[in-house]
């Protein structure tokens, strides 16, 4: 229920099932990952060999002064400098590959899933939840598989090696380094749990700390007007406190780790130097092994430090999956029946061929819904509306009047009865065939970043140049487009950021417009604009209703004067129904609603 | 010599801990170089009769005697140097960290400080999210630079130095062969990271287009599934997913080519030091320890190239960061020279010819405002958006400071009044108030932090907010704000207004505080208050008449000029815009039928 809470990482217990769906998904580029960990297993073996190189030139060429050998020497580092280059190469172009082609997948697959699913779904999950999935969760994920996943292969590799040419070289000097190896572990996991545990606070102290500032920034005149900057000084200052003690906390906890690593690993390095001296001076060994043993402990660490890292990862990725993978096993509980998706096509492969014209008859018939399990917001909703009738839905908030709108969008669908179309329940038909034959604008317009002209084009997107001209002409958009540097490729910014609400709402008529729907959906604007574009919008609705079945979510009740029917609604049932001047003379609920709108109205005009 | 002293200024006062620091990196890397000269004392001293390469202060604990014995004490003394070398590292960490966070705790706390100081005219132009940015990234960028990056570099060139201090030390000759192509190895790494962060910068974009296309998709849903337009929404998305893997891709490309090559040229430096070692030791020149030594000393100079290569070449932000902290650090603070009177405020206020405008504006939003209200009186202030009600409020606390004219409260010049003291002693409720992210209580008593509960409910029950708080899951202990429940405009309006009842103010203004409350509350609560603050200077600034008509003097605004003023009744025999308004209200019955009519 709380999203945010559950952003904190939280640590589950090891779930093959997740491991095994995700790798699944791996498989069209296995070969990369195959390739990826071919190239660590080179490059472990080559960390493992090339001491042995340096142990073979010390005791064969350097000390015998036999330089006849030296070519071969040379010979072996000139295969060596070739095999690490490019299996360098090799493993970051392929790991890095899989962490792509990974990434990509989950995000597609996701983002496909987003857009099957329906309304309900974004009515109770956050967007912040949803990009947080499709962004942080996605790369965490794939950061492990790829880079995590090679890594781990190269460590474990590299020290499985090691360990087989110790044991092959000198197996006692071998168990003498051997020992020290599960310390290394046991410390390693220690550290790194705690180092997680301290740099998760710090996190969730420098968010607070974020919160704080903008706080203090979107709060400047408040705060300002209420002389509280002392106060909140102290506030602010207790916050960094405790993050700067945390922080220092945590360096000393890693600051440990490393030294307390190299210190264990010079307790093997002296263990050797007394053994394997002794047994070198005995003539038992020679000084190369002595080197390579030392040289051995030394490339003990990196993988285990390693080890430990890619571990404490692995448990938070898992956390990422499963949430990932919660996005993408979400089945749409809104979607075409097999029969209906084998005639229409689905929402998104649509079989346009077959569909039926869209004349814009609609009925309610004993329509029950509830959005939460046992608070009913409609009962027994019966309403018939012919086609190319204009319908007023007015109301108090909670009313109803946008979920007769959700319903008959089928972004919900009615909890029991049914909603006809043309005569039809409109589940027998496709959600591709309603929407495409669905106008809808929105209260408060929603843009999408990129060129006006493209914006308009989105509904429909076989529409020529001259036909998204002639919308804007009609809601009396032209003008002020034109009046534009660019025209109509001038950019609306993220969200139409660059416009006015007023250029905004006229846009969004000439999308609807231009998608040329039977059944159109008005949620009217509360935000005011100024005359000259309020008399724009007001012409544009004209024309746009002109020969549609419209419902128009009435905030205002000034404009919806000429609708053919108006509809107050309370509580989910309908109280009154007649034209404006019917309703009027009837002094009842829309009267006094009406008239109080009239006094606020103008008043706000002195 | 600038950007160095925009460097060092966060450092003042902790500045010996830095060196400190540093001096403990050059220790260290010294003590890092003895390391493999361990084995070569076994190797050339202890099995042979060559001079240790160890300096005096370790052989000073080496025993003679047979070799067993003999390496019983290496071993130990090895281990006893290594618990040394590594306790100095732990505290070279620890007052590294000491230092940094202390540093940034600093910057983070003066930043707050500074905003917090700045005046409201800054604040009404600037943009949350980038200032929000420049206060946590910026602090961040500069705070690895200055406790990592910095000191990293010093550690790497102590440790290249260090390292051919000590070649130097067993064979000259091999030192220079050593570092024969190492500056390559540096070059190279400086023009990639150089180079790659253009790249960078094209990946970044060409991710954020992507994250752009999902958020939006994502937040238009609505639209997106009205217009059946999900393929095409689908198609959008993966296009630009394409767009940012090809992106990616090459950098990838880079990336590699990098990391393979230079690690194929490092290994050229190895063959060729190596190569001339097993030579050198042949004729004798150098002994088999000293060749073994040189088998490590080879990478801690090549290694480290590269490294310091990578750093050097990945400078540059810290320098932006700094540029945009100073961007705000630079402002002046609005308390910089303010007076320093703070006379007693009883609540006559007097505007004397007030104009104002805007530095960068050609026009006055106020023209020559006039009038004067007796301590403990009412005023009201209609007029439209835009006709200067708010500047006038602004300029009342010095938001704003006025162009010409005076504001005088009791007779003084509000200029020559310490700022805080006046706000402390004007209040504002506003249109749009802020509410703090803690709980309701809090929020209500946040002038006076020792509120008793009693008092807290006392001001809630006074501001027609009580019910509203009691029905909350957690009552009073509800966290409101971005955190917790959002209260709707007209709940935030009457906990402001709640929250100025525990401080007692001789002045107060009513920014259209009750808009967003219906006509019936607004009047019930305005009743309650009119009786509570009685003695109380109050403005109210307003739209709803009958929030205007009860008060001692009305004023009309209209484009920066009072059009009327005076009382109610004497406003509506005027027959000015206030009567006109008064008539619309009182004939909206005859409106209405001449409406119904004509339908």
């Amino acid at each position: 229920m709380n999203y945010i809470d559950e952003e904190e990482y939280t640590e589950s217990k090891f779930d093959i099932k997740v491991w095994v769906r995700i790798f699944k998904m791996m498989k069209p580029f296995r070969r990369h990952l195959i390739l990826g960990v071919l190239s660590a297993v080179a490059l472990a073996a080559t960390d493992a060999i090339y001491p042995q190189i340096n142990r073979y030139a010390i005791d064969n060429i350097a000390a015998t002064g036999n330089l006849e050998l030296l070519p071969y020497f040379i010979g072996g580092y000139v295969i060596l400098m070739l095999v690490i280059g490019l299996n360098v190469y090799s493993f970051i172009i392929h790991a890095g590959q899989v962490q792509q082609k990974l990434s990509y997948t989950l995000r597609k697959q996701a983002f496909d899933k987003l857009h099957k699913l329906p309304f309900s779904y974004y009515d109770k999950t956050p967007v912040g939840w949803i990009m947080a999935r499709m962004t942080s969760d996605s790369r965490n994920l794939s950061d492990i598989l790829s880079w995590g996943m090679i890594d781990l292969s190269w460590g474990l590799l590299m020290m499985i090696f090691i360990i087989i040419f110790m044991f092959i070289t000198n197996w006692q000097l071998a168990l003498i380094v051997i020992i020290s190896l599960p310390v290394l572990i046991v410390v390693s996991i220690y550290f790194r749990k705690k180092i997680l545990h301290a740099y998760r606070k710090i996190r969730k102290e420098n968010s607070k700390i974020t919160g704080a500032y903008n706080e203090g920034i979107t709060g400047a005149k408040t705060t300002k007007t209420l002389v509280l900057e002392e106060q909140n000084a102290q506030d602010f200052s207790r916050l960094t406190g405790s993050m700067k003690n945390h922080s220092i906390k945590a360096a000393i906890f890693s600051g440990l780790y490393f030294p307390t690593i190299l210190l264990i690993s010079s307790i093997a390095t002296g263990a050797v130097m007394y053994y394997g001296g002794n047994q070198t001076a005995m003539g038992f060994i020679e000084i190369g092994v002595l080197y390579l043993f030392i040289a051995y402990i030394g490339s003990f660490f990196e993988p285990v430090m390693q080890l430990a890292n890619i571990l404490a990862r692995f448990q938070q990725a898992q956390a990422s999956a499963e949430r990932l993978l919660s996005l993408i096993d979400k089945e749409p509980d809104i979607w075409d029946s097999e029969e209906v998706i084998e005639k229409y096509g689905n929402a998104i492969e649509l079989k346009k061929e077959n569909w039926e014209e869209l004349i814009g008859d609609i009925e309610f018939k004993d329509v029950n819904f509830q959005y939460v399990e046992g608070e009913k917001v409609l009962s027994d909703f019966n309403l018939s509306v012919k086609a190319g009738e204009a319908i007023a839905l007015v109301g108090h908030t909670g009313a109803g009047k946008s979920t007769i709108v959700n319903l008959i969008c089928r972004f919900y669908e009615p909890t029991s009865g049914h909603i006809l179309i043309d005569g039809r329940d409109y589940k027998d038909r496709s959600l591709g065939w309603l929407h495409a034959n669905l106008g809808y604008v929105l209260q408060s317009p929603h843009l999408f970043s990129g060129s006006i002209y493209n914006n308009i084009k989105y509904g429909n997107q076989d529409a020529t140049k001259e036909e998204i001209i002639r919308a804007a002409k009609l809601v009396e958009a032209h003008d002020f487009i034109v009046g534009f540097d660019k025209g109509y490729d001038t950019l609306v910014g993220e969200g139409g950021a660059r416009l006015s609400v007023g250029q905004k709402q006229l846009i969004s008529f000439a999308r609807a417009l231009i998608a040329n729907p039977s059944i159109l959906i008005l949620d009217e604007a509360t935000s005011s604009v100024d005359t000259k574009t309020e008399q724009s919008i007001q012409n544009a609705i004209d024309t746009l209703l002109k020969g549609r079945t419209s419902f128009i979510v009435a905030h205002r009740l000034s404009t919806i004067t000429s609708a053919d029917r108006i509809l107050v609604l309370d509580k989910g049932e309908v109280i009154e129904s007649g034209t404006h001047k019917e309703l009027i003379d009837k002094r009842g609920k829309y009267y006094t609603l009406y008239t109080n709108q009239f006094i606020e109205e103008k008043n706000k005009q002195i | 010599m600038k950007r160095l002293k925009q460097l060092l200024k966060w450092m003042a006062g902790l500045k010996r801990w830095y060196l400190l620091t540093v001096v403990l990196i050059i220790i260290l890397q010294y003590f890092r170089t003895l390391t493999p000269l361990f084995l070569t004392h076994i190797i050339d001293t202890v099995f042979g009769s060559e001079p240790s390469a160890l300096p005096n202060f370790i052989t000073y604990f080496f025993v003679g005697g047979d070799v067993s014995r003999q390496l019983l004490v290496i071993a130990t003394v090895y281990v006893v140097y290594t618990f040394i070398r590594v306790s100095i590292i732990f505290v070279r960490r620890y007052i590294n960290a000491y230092f940094t966070e202390n540093v940034a705790f600093r910057m983070r706390n003066t930043l707050y400080n500074k905003l917090q100081n700045l005046s409201f005219t800054y604040h009404s132009h600037a943009e949350t999210g980038d200032l929000i940015q420049r206060c946590t990234t910026d602090v961040e960028t500069y705070r690895v630079f200055v406790g990592e990056q910095l000191i990293e570099i010093f550690r790497l060139v102590f440790l290249v130095v260090m390292t051919m201090y000590q070649m130097a030390q067993v064979n000259i000759k091999m030192m220079f062969v050593s570092v024969a192509i190492t500056p390559v190895i540096f070059i190279i790494a400086l023009i990639y990271f150089k180079f790659v962060k253009r790249i960078f910068t094209k990946v970044e974009e060409a991710e954020a287009k992507m994250t752009t296309s999902l958020q939006e998709s994502v937040t238009g849903i609505r639209v997106v599934k009205a217009f059946a337009a999900e393929q095409y929404e689908i198609d959008q998305f993966d296009e630009k997913s394409q767009a940012y893997l090809k992106e990616d891709f090459k950098l990838l490309k880079l990336m590699a080519l990098f990391w393979g090559g230079t690690d194929f040229i490092i290994f050229i430096q190895y063959a060729i030091t190596l190569s001339f070692g097993i030579y050198l030791t042949s004729t004798g020149e150098l002994t088999i320890g000293g060749f073994v030594a040189f088998l490590t000393f080879v990478g801690m100079i090549v290694w480290p190239m590269r490294q310091l290569g990578r750093i050097v070449g990945d400078f540059g932000k810290t320098t932006v960061a700094l540029e945009r902290i100073d961007g705000i650090m630079n402002q002046e603070s609005e308390h910089l020279n303010d007076a320093e009177d703070e006379p007693e405020i009883k609540g006559r206020v007097e505007f004397k010819d007030v104009k104002f405008k805007f530095h960068d504006d050609t026009k006055h939003l106020l023209k020559g405002i006039s009038f004067d209200i007796d301590s403990g009186e009412t005023i009201a202030v209609i007029g439209r958006t835009g006709s200067g009600k708010s500047t006038l409020i602004n300029l009342m606390v010095r938001l704003l400071d006025v162009t010409e004219g005076d504001i005088l409260i009791d007779g003084k010049s509000i200029k020559d009044i310490n700022k805080k003291y006046l706000r402390k002693h004007v209040g504002i409720i506003m249109q749009e108030p802020f509410l703090y992210s803690r709980t309701v209580f809090d929020n209500i008593g946040i002038m006076d932090k020792k509120a008793t509960e009693e008092k807290v409910y006392r001001a809630a029950s006074l501001a027609s907010i009580h019910d509203d708080i009691s029905a909350f899951e957690r009552g009073y202990k509800t966290i409101v704000g971005e955190r917790g429940v959002t209260l709707s405009g007209g709940q935030k309006q009457r906990v402001a207004i709640a929250r100025m009842l525990l401080d007692d103010k001789p002045v107060l203004i009513f920014d259209d505080s009750l808009s967003a409350v219906d006509t019936e509350t607004d009047i019930q609560i305005r009743r309650a208050l009119n009786e509570y603050w009685k003695d109380t200077t109050v403005f109210i600034i307003t739209h709803r008449i009958t929030s205007a008509m009860g008060a001692d003097k009305i004023i009309v605004l209209e484009d920066g000029v009072i059009s009327e003023m005076g009382t109610h009744d004497d406003l509506l025999k005027s027959g000015g815009l206030y009567s006109n308004l008064w008539d619309i209200q009182t004939s909206l019955e005859g409106d209405m039928k001449n409406i119904v009519k004509g339908g």
